[in-house]
């Protein structure tokens, strides 16, 4: 489904990515560790399109079709999704009002008409009751105010609305207590399918303990040094990404 | 990459036309230009007033001959010629119509360009409408539902005939002849406008909504707005405004005044969308405006404002809380773009006790455009107990345009409170990111994050007109879709 | 003859006294600023920037504008109003004339001395004809007035690396010598360099007679210079100030001026700070304790002109009886100063009903990629705070005391000198009626 191939990106003439080659199919869940600097979070960015980071080598493609010439809403339209691992705050505009639009947006570049709102509400207390959501937050301007859980909530729940193909969540661990996490562990295992897939980057394996992973890939200096089953994650834990260098 | 960048927006945003420049070609009927004491006869003769509404305007006329055009606003721009000026114009009427169906036909598709169907209006909503063209009040609807409560809702010329003692008692209480420069012009040779009474202890029981439209090139519009809200009454009053594209300025100078009696509340809304000039800043409407309002005891008045039209804006809605407990509000949301600029904000004069105010703008500022805020809030040495909240945010968009923030605050009492905030900001490049992300392409996110902005004030809307003002919002500030 | 009739026909006069090369540089200044005096005259109310301070019953004073100097001053007279408790340096003047008997000047690593030898030694020609009168704002009357009758004041010129071991204290007393005087002292820093300076600023009026002093200074602060400027303001009742101080900086400096305004019958504080680079600091701190009927009128500008730089402002007011309060901050981001920090915050206490305060915060953005805030309030002390106290035993008067001394407290925490902290410490709790007991 995705195809990484000798991805080199970087940031004002700094290189983090230096040649990154990595499949992913449909129905597998791929882990991406490693430590703080390795360039994880660029990779995310990049798949999803940040114009941060510049591309120079290399290609990444959906379905057989590079994503690389498109706009970060245009692959978000083709099934991207990134969980922010600091989802931005837009204050006045609420939950309910900003998924509304990232739907409708979407079915529109899809030829779809827009959700009647009906069918929309009925979605929404769907998707909300699965991530145990206080209904009170989706009336809210988004992410403001909202704690560290509450906005790694509120990411997985966009995750839920939008049915991604390929899911990208970037540290959704962080700032979670382990009641939090166990609800976002369960919310995206409810929402795997045989026809998407998703990637977690974490620091740590905790979060793997819920979202069990199919492939983990180890990341050090924008490549990928190591790749295994779910084991390699415990191994890391144990002894720390400093034997792989 | 083919993302929409902020470059792109602002090239839309320059080439944008403005949506309702239109002009109807209806016959007018059109004074000479220029100004003298002869046109302010002309012009009160013309519209049958009595003698004591025609010295009325010869004093004011005399009041303004001896003032100067203030300066101390922050915009810049051609001082009008006033005696180039157009001060009548009407659409010519054969007689005097008793029912829409007789309405020229052409000013009725204008009305729908609008987006004012008065059919429409009539039958869905519960709006009763009164349009002012150039300078004359067209038509009014629900004349009937109305008068059965009592609430007189008619255009002011026919005031002045009708409810003689009511106009004569109130008209130039609130803003004198002698208040401005441009009150004092408007007093001499306002020509019509809306004049609205709501009896004692009566809910009105729909939206009052007037539309005002400047047609007749090389005119100025000159309306004249009278609410009396009597003891313990409501009124919503809605206000509209559009004027078609043309290449010169053309000066609009309104007075409104507002007379809320003790208990009674008056809600007055505006939706401005005069004409702002064209991307490279030729024409527009000069839309200088006194609004006032007088609160006494008990009373509310609550200024809404979405302004997003006009190449010059100095208008500046205001409260006297003359009564004990009596409240003042303001919400503004004022875009500018291309070479717009408006100076624009309100003043809280506390003159009773326990008088409370509360200040909203919101600015948006984008293209070469100038968004000035100035206020005033007020408490004089007896105003025991007095309370204001403050709160001026403005959003820039791109390092061309300017925003700026005047407000004075004069307080001479122990007893007051006062908190005024202001902030500054930009749309950040995370939230367009977050929102790209999310499937939603940059104008739209645009689009969401001002509305986001500027929710605090357009929830103060009525509902029919909240979605006019956020679609209005859309359009000055996106440009058209694809 | 009015005020300004005597000073534009005292002009000659006074350049004739003056012994001045009238083909100077100086010379030629001080003829256009007579020039722009003459036409401006002193502003009126109508002046959108004198709106809210009445210049006019000052002016109907029959000022004597070079009055004769009393030379039976001594440190006895004066030592209340020295920081004593640090080394120092000092500059004195008395009724506009410089005492050396009573300074303490250096010329060793830096030139700590007076303008009137600046202006006339040819070693210091260069200094002046870069510096002096070049950000005193043209077209600004009072300060016009100022340079055309300069004479004496601070000349303090610190060459770049150069650490000023000891604070600088600049005192100007007025000794009654006349019934009525006007003074105009003019003080001119400029820091190099990476170098600090600490300066304490002082009027005192040692009589009861009534003096108007109207002071201009010009700071210039040099890249990665540190500069920290005092101004004590606690002078007597018939005493009047016009302080105009300009402050100049280069990339990297940082630049704090605080204002300690307690005294005085009319005080009006012109301060403006240009930013001429990036990465720049500017801090603004104020607090006015006014009672009777003195007025206090803070007007600021900070003019943000490049990007990447930060101003910080934080003005307090406590006002009392039938005392008045001007605030008037003008913030300008101008197109190129992207990424600049501005914040403004204004509180206020009126105490009694007849005391007024009235402020004016403005901002002025011409720059979208900033971060830009101002905060202006209006109040009365904490209810919830007083009622604890009293429940505890704190008698009404002494709780107010405290909680007022306690508002003002966080301006009176920027002051980077320990013993001057203690002295307006001090000086605000005797304003206040606060017994601190001991030493803070």
């Amino acid at each position: 489904m995705l195809e990484i191939k000798n991805l080199h990106a970087g940031i004002d003439d700094k290189n983090i990515l230096n040649g990154i080659n990595l499949s992913i199919n449909a129905g597998e869940v791929h882990a991406i560790m490693g430590p703080n600097g390795s360039g994880k979070s660029t990779l995310s960015s990049v798949i999803a399109g940040n114009e941060t980071y510049e591309v120079t080598e290399g290609d990444v493609l959906l379905d057989n079709k590079s994503l690389l010439e498109l706009a970060p809403e245009e692959r978000a339209h083709k099934g991207i999704f990134l969980s922010f691992q600091y989802p931005v705050e837009i204050p006045g505009v609420t939950t309910t009002n900003f998924i509304k639009t990232a739907i409708n947006e979407k079915r529109k570049a899809n030829g779809l008409e827009d959700l009647p709102a009906k069918d929309m509400l009925k979605l929404i207390r769907e998707k909300s009751e699965l991530l145990e959501m206080d209904r009170k937050f989706l009336s809210r301007s988004l992410n403001e105010g909202f704690s560290g859980g509450e906005k790694k909530r509120n990411e997985i729940f966009q995750m839920a609305m939008l049915e991604p193909k390929l899911a990208i969540l970037d540290e959704t661990d962080s700032g979670l207590d382990i009641d939090a996490l166990k609800v976002v562990a369960n919310g995206v295992n409810k929402l795997r399918s045989k026809d998407n897939a998703v990637v977690v980057i974490t620091h740590y394996q905790r979060l793997l303990d819920y979202i069990v992973p199919d492939f983990v890939h180890v990341l050090h200096n924008g490549k990928i040094v190591k790749s295994g089953g779910k084991e390699l994650a415990l191994e890391l834990e144990k002894k720390g990404y400093d034997w792989l260098k | 990459m083919n993302k929409f960048t902020e470059d792109d927006l602002k090239k839309e945003l320059e080439t944008k036309e403005y949506e309702y420049g239109f002009y109807t070609d209806i016959e007018a009927d059109k004074f000479p230009v220029g100004l003298s004491e002869e046109v302010v006869i002309a012009i009160s003769k013309k519209k049958n007033e009595p003698d004591w509404m025609t010295k009325w305007r010869l004093e004011a006329f005399k009041v303004w001959s001896e003032m100067k055009e203030p300066d101390w606003a922050n915009v810049n721009y051609e001082k009008p010629k006033f005696q180039d000026i157009s001060y009548y114009s009407a659409p010519v009427q054969k007689k005097k119509l008793d029912s829409l169906d007789e309405v020229d036909p052409e000013l009725l598709k204008t009305f729908e360009k609008l987006g004012i169907s008065i059919d429409e209006q009539k039958r869905l909503s519960n709006v009763a409408v009164d349009i002012v063209i150039d300078s004359v009040s067209v038509a009014t609807t629900f004349k009937k539902t109305l008068n059965e409560r009592g609430i007189i809702f008619m255009p002011i010329s026919e005031a002045i005939q009708e409810h003689p003692e009511l106009v004569k008692k109130y008209l130039g209480t609130i803003v004198p002849t002698t208040d401005n420069f441009y009150a004092a012009l408007n007093s001499a040779v306002f020509s019509d406008g809306s004049f609205c009474y709501i009896p004692k202890g009566v809910t009105c029981p729909m939206e009052l909504s007037t539309y005002f439209r400047i047609n007749e090139g090389g005119t100025g519009q000159f309306e004249r707005t009278l609410v009396i809200a009597d003891k313990g009454s409501y009124v919503s009053y809605l206000e509209g405004c559009t004027a078609p594209a043309r290449d010169e300025n053309q000066l609009h100078a309104a007075v409104v005044e507002l007379i809320a009696l003790d208990d009674a509340e008056i809600k007055y809304s505006t939706v401005q969308n005069w004409f702002p000039g064209n991307k490279e800043g030729k024409g527009g409407i000069y839309n200088f405006v006194t609004k006032r309002g007088l609160c006494e005891k008990n009373a509310k008045i609550s200024w809404t404002q979405v302004e997003t039209g006009s190449a010059v804006t100095w208008k500046y809605p205001s409260c006297i809380l003359k009564g004990d407990n009596s409240v003042g509000e303001f919400y503004s949301i004022a875009v500018t773009n291309n070479f717009q600029q408006a100076d624009t904000g309100t003043k809280m004069i506390h003159l009773g006790n326990n008088t409370r105010s509360t200040i909203i703008s919101k600015g948006v500022s984008a293209g070469k455009s100038q968004n000035s805020y100035r206020g005033l809030v007020q408490i004089s040495p007896r105003a025991k107990n007095a309370r204001n909240f403050s709160q001026c945010d403005s959003l820039l968009m791109g390092d061309q345009c300017g925003a700026h923030t005047f407000p004075y605050i004069e307080c001479k009492n122990n007893s007051a409170q006062i908190e005024h905030e202001a902030t500054t900001s930009k749309i950040g490049e995370d939230q367009l990111f977050y929102c790209n992300q999310r499937g939603i392409d940059t104008e739209k996110a645009i689009a969401l994050i001002v509305n986001g902005f500027s929710k605090e004030v357009l929830n103060k809307l009525p509902m029919e007109f909240a979605v006019e003002a956020q679609k209005l919002l859309e359009i000055s500030l996106e440009g058209s879709v694809g | 003859m009015d005020l300004k009739e005597k000073l534009v026909s005292s002009f000659l006069a006074f350049e004739n006294k003056g012994g001045l090369d009238l083909d100077s540089n100086v010379h030629d200044i001080r003829l256009k600023a007579i020039q722009n005096f003459e036409d401006e005259g002193f502003p009126s109310k109508k002046d959108e920037e004198w709106r809210y301070t009445n210049l006019k019953p000052l002016l109907k004073h029959d000022f004597s504008l070079f009055p004769i100097t009393n030379d039976a001053v001594g440190f006895k007279n004066i030592k209340d109003y020295l920081i004593n408790e640090i080394e120092s340096y000092t500059l004195i003047f008395i009724d506009g004339v410089f005492s050396s008997f009573l300074s303490d000047t250096t010329h060793d690593e830096c030139d700590v001395c007076v303008i009137s030898s600046a202006l006339t030694r040819p070693k210091y020609k260069m200094v002046i004809d870069n510096y002096f009168n070049t950000i005193a704002k043209e077209n600004n009357s009072l300060s016009d007035l100022n340079t055309a009758f300069t004479k004496e004041g601070a000349f303090i010129n610190i060459p770049k690396n150069t650490i000023v071991p000891k604070p600088i204290q600049i005192l100007n007393f007025s000794t009654g010598s006349e019934k009525e005087v006007m003074l105009q002292p003019r003080n001119l820093v400029v820091v190099g360099e990476n170098s600090h300076v600490q300066i304490i600023e002082r009027h005192q009026n040692l009589s009861k007679n009534t003096t108007l002093t109207n002071s201009v200074t010009e700071i210039f602060v040099h890249k990665r210079a540190i500069v920290d400027y005092y101004k004590i303001q606690n002078d007597t009742e018939n005493s009047s100030l016009i302080d105009s101080t300009f402050v100049s900086q280069k990339m990297q400096s940082v630049a704090s001026v605080h204002t300690y305004s307690f005294g005085g019958k009319m005080t009006r504080n012109n301060l403006e700070f240009y930013q001429e680079g990036e990465h720049i600091t500017s801090n603004l701190n104020g607090i006015s304790i006014l009672n009777n009927k003195q007025h206090v009128d803070n007007h600021t500008l900070v003019n943000h002109k490049f990007p990447n730089c930060e101003s910080h402002e934080l003005y307090k007011g406590i006002y009392a009886d039938k005392s008045t309060g001007v605030f008037n901050g003008k913030v300008i981001v101008q197109q190129a100063a992207q990424k600049t920090n501005a914040f403004q915050q204004n509180n206020n206490i009126l105490i009694d009903n007849g005391a007024t305060i009235n402020a004016k915060p403005q901002l002025e953005i011409f720059a979208d990629d900033v971060k830009c805030s101002h905060g202006c309030t209006i109040g009365q002390l904490d209810e919830d705070a007083l009622f604890y106290m009293q429940s505890r035993g704190i008698p009404k008067n002494e709780a107010i005391a405290l909680l007022l001394y306690a508002f003002g407290n966080d301006v009176v925490e920027k002051i980077k000198i320990p013993q001057l902290k203690s002295r307006i410490s001090k000086l605000i709790a005797e304003n206040l009626g606060v017994n601190l007991g001991f030493e803070l």
